[in-house]
């Protein structure tokens, strides 16, 4: 009993300190610091004698001291300090320079970069920006999506960096409300906008390396996203978004066997409350995956023309490039020679505009005909079919309306579409 | 060394190893766990503490050092035992600490401390073979690694329980450096064993591991001849048959009406029969009707991609009944005639869809034949058009 009641109280005040990240500079560890929470465990204590309540008290006290999370100061977007030195040592992005002066910036657009070395016992709560000023920050940051006067990457890289340092704040403050659950889901928007504008815009087979680090990210943020949900059930026991960012777990995965690592989706389903289960975004997901396992083309692609949202189809993207291959696959290889397939059709069948199903087509090595009243025609079974060598380019999904991208920041705001462009700019004496 | 020197370097060591559980360092923490290094901090530590003998009294006494004096007073005497080469010694007080390791572990919030734990196992064996060799040496029966062997199985049991997506690795790692000969542990153990690592197969879908493992805890818990252990053995041929189930089915294996009813797997019965006949409708309202049963045990998707085999037992059906009709033209099926068998059974599909089903039974080599879109046919092969499974699951 006595045993059982120290590794309690133990426990408590290690996972009260277990965002202090230790000092070590590789990213898995980082990744740690960014996913673990510390949520108060309803006490326990068990009848303990008097003598054990001596200690506890004594205990308890330094664990007050020791649980002290970081409460930051900073007022800026950026500590003045780091401000400074990048100042100095010329280390400003695009977006931070004062009229594209690289050794110039300000309060209204210096920004805290992320830093991954970062022991606990050296941080300075002038370094760490409050929550208020850290929701400023990141509505800045997300205004930016809209900029036309940068390539997406640039801006990508940019609002990358600088929503992992805010995420990092948060942790360090150990905030686990309301308003750090909204935060986050705006991350998650962002990674997963990008996830599909970065893939756009890579012209080769190979991921690009962005493309990858990001979709690293956006799984971090979402398990983090999960674990502020769960911490909050007690407060809320659904959230308004929970279904739709749960959904997007399942269709990150839909794929199993090319999947090795992360838990597995019978065991994530295991874990997601009832209410989440029976969603209609959820629904969606399910059915997504269940068409997809099956190889059911034409129900998994006229399903996510209907039902997906924006976010969804941004991340079911890549599958319906699979779908697709797998649906040309099945029907050059098992239709009968004499017949061949009308393009018309196909159009239908693969959702896409027929002169991209031509397209599509000849990716794969196949030649199309045409019949005596001119009907587009793809002959089957023919000897040159094969993978395509370079990426896929971008085709035509029907019944799906794509989304412009100056409109990308309606994404996330519900009921304004205009935010302060430089929500520092009034304050005195920097300009 | 001056009894300063050594307490200090007793006192760094407790405090590196706190500050690395509190920061959830296992970097740190493995570093000061690892024996077999030989490292130079290890070996001054082995030192200070025979020139120091009162570390236990000072581990106590200390609240930041006494939370962990189940792992860190073993530890130590085990070190020290280590440094003298009294390896059986050296053993015994390391398992001890290791047990109380894994209690830590499982107070834990995650599993940040699993490298510590592999660190930790990867000890345990090396120590174990040394004791054994001084044990024969001796002329004594060198049973120290069968013992590690049980302190293995008490990591998988709480991995199992815990985080079990990680426990791949881990299972991997052991399983391929063949620690123990599996044959030699008490059945239990074996069954226990299997029973976890042949379900976390199932999660993963990997069917033939699944099923052999599944297969062995089955076959080795049968049931004796006393009362109270028949029904523990009942309970847990119900626990495995609820995974081992959709194993089989999944490779086209029906268990006979007989079982289900005698362990009450009623779950199961209506899946069973909509493989059984083909119906599609019963496959979808079983599911349905048991969803948060299988969701929470995690077969759920297991089950769900039997849809595929329902189908093709479906389409056998309508080919059997065409062919009693008339056997010459068996072999060509319409799809419209598809069309309405779905119908009747309430699945509203419509010819496009059921042409994408039967591509898809083709391409999986679940129906051998072709399909002609312009006149709406299935031509089948005249020879065995449906496939059995075979032992093998639907393959991707």
């Amino acid at each position: 009993m006595e045993r059982r009641h120290h590794s309690q109280s133990h426990s408590q005040r290690q996972q009260r300190r277990n965002h202090f990240s230790s000092s070590s500079s590789s990213s898995s560890n980082q990744s740690r610091s960014n996913n673990r929470f510390s949520f108060p465990k309803s006490s326990s204590s068990s009848s303990s004698s008097s003598a054990n309540d001596v200690r506890d008290r004594r205990r308890e006290t330094q664990e007050e001291k020791q649980e002290e999370a970081i409460v930051g100061t900073c007022p800026f977007m950026c500590p003045e300090a780091e401000r400074l030195q990048r100042q100095r040592l010329r280390d400003l992005a695009v977006f931070e320079r004062l009229h594209g002066d690289p050794r110039n910036s300000s309060p209204a657009l210096a920004v805290k970069k992320f830093c991954r070395t970062m022991s606990a016992k050296e941080v300075r709560a002038s370094d760490v920006r409050p929550l208020p000023v850290l929701e400023e920050t990141l509505n800045y940051l997300l205004s930016l999506l809209d900029s036309t006067e940068h390539p997406f990457e640039v801006i990508h890289d940019f609002v990358f960096d600088r929503t992992r340092s805010v995420r990092q704040d948060l942790i360090m403050q150990n905030i686990v409300n309301d308003k750090a659950i909204n935060m986050f889901e705006k991350i998650v928007k962002f990674h997963v906008i990008s996830h599909h504008k970065l893939r756009s815009s890579c012209s080769s087979s190979s991921i690009s390396p962005l493309h990858y680090l990001n979709l690293e990210q956006l799984t971090k943020a979402l398990t983090s996203l999960y674990n502020l949900y769960e911490a909050n059930r007690s407060s809320k026991p659904i959230h308004e978004k929970e279904a739709e960012f749960r959904s997007f777990y399942v269709l990150l995965h839909l794929d199993s066997n090319g999947q090795p690592v992360g838990e597995s989706l019978s065991l994530w389903f295991r874990h997601v409350p009832s209410p989440i289960i029976k969603s209609k975004e959820m629904w969606f997901a399910r059915q997504a995956l269940r068409y997809f396992q099956m190889g059911n083309y034409r129900r998994f692609l006229s399903t996510v023309a209907a039902e997906a949202s924006y976010l969804q189809y941004c991340i079911i993207e890549p599958y319906i490039d699979e779908v697709r291959s797998l649906a040309l696959c099945c029907i050059h290889n098992c239709c009968y020679k004499l017949h061949p397939y009308p393009l018309g059709h196909l159009s239908k069948v693969l959702m896409m505009e027929e002169s991209d199903v031509e397209l599509f087509c000849n990716a794969y090595g196949l030649q199309t005909c045409i019949d005596e009243v001119g009907n587009k025609l793809l002959p089957t079974k023919q000897t040159t079919f094969c993978r395509p060598k370079g990426g896929l380019q971008n085709y035509s999904f029907l019944g799906f309306q794509q989304l412009g991208s100056h409109m990308l920041s309606s994404l996330f705001y519900n009921h304004f579409l205009l935010v302060p462009m430089k929500p520092f700019s009034h304050v005195d004496g920097w300009n | 060394m001056s009894m300063g020197e050594a307490h200090r370097r007793i006192t760094d060591y407790l405090n590196r190893f706190s500050d690395a559980v509190s920061s959830q360092d296992v970097a740190s923490l493995k570093q000061l766990l690892s024996f077999s290094s030989n490292s130079p901090s290890l070996l001054s530590l082995a030192d200070s503490l025979n020139v120091f003998q009162d570390a236990n009294r000072l581990i106590k006494q200390s609240d930041n050092y006494s939370p962990f004096a189940d792992i860190t007073v073993p530890l130590f005497r085990s070190l020290q035992h280590y440094r003298t080469g009294n390896l059986v010694d050296a053993y015994l007080a390391f398992e001890k600490s290791a047990n109380a390791f894994i209690q830590e572990f499982r107070n834990w919030e995650s599993a940040w401390a699993l490298e510590a734990l592999y660190v930790i196992a990867y000890e345990i064996r090396v120590l174990a073979e040394r004791a054994d060799r001084e044990l024969a040496s001796n002329g004594k029966s060198p049973e120290k690694l069968k013992a590690a062997g049980s302190f293995l199985m008490k990591v998988f049991g709480v991995l199992a329980l815990g985080t079990v997506h990680l426990c791949r690795s881990v299972i991997r790692s052991i399983e391929t450096a063949r620690i123990f000969d599996f044959e030699e542990f008490p059945k239990r153990d074996k069954v226990t064993y299997m029973y976890y690592t042949g379900r976390l197969e199932v999660f993963n879908e990997n069917f033939p591991a699944a099923d052999q493992k599944l297969s062995y805890a089955l076959i080795n818990c049968n049931p004796r001849s006393e009362a109270n252990i028949r029904s523990v053995s009942a309970v847990l041929i119900v626990m495995i048959l609820k995974y081992l189930i959709p194993v089989k089915l999944s490779i086209g294996i029906l268990p006979k009406d007989w079982l289900l009813e005698k362990y009450n797997l009623v779950e199961y019965s209506n899946i069973v029969q909509a493989l059984r006949r083909g119906d599609l409708r019963l496959l979808r309202h079983a599911l349905e009707e048991h969803e948060d049963q299988f969701l929470r045990s995690g077969v759920y998707l297991v089950l769900e991609k039997l849809e595929l085999q329902v189908y093709q037992r479906l389409f056998k059906k309508i080919y059997i009944i065409q062919k009693q009709k008339d056997p010459s033209k068996a072999h060509q099926m319409k799809l419209d005639v598809i069309v309405k068998a779905l119908k009747w059974l309430e699945m509203d599909m419509d010819v496009d869809e059921v042409e994408c089903i039967v591509a898809i039974l083709i391409h999986k080599n679940l129906v051998k034949g072709y399909f002609a879109h312009k006149s709406k046919v299935v031509v089948l092969s005249k020879q065995d058009p449906f496939p059995k499974l075979n032992g093998k699951p639907v393959n991707s």
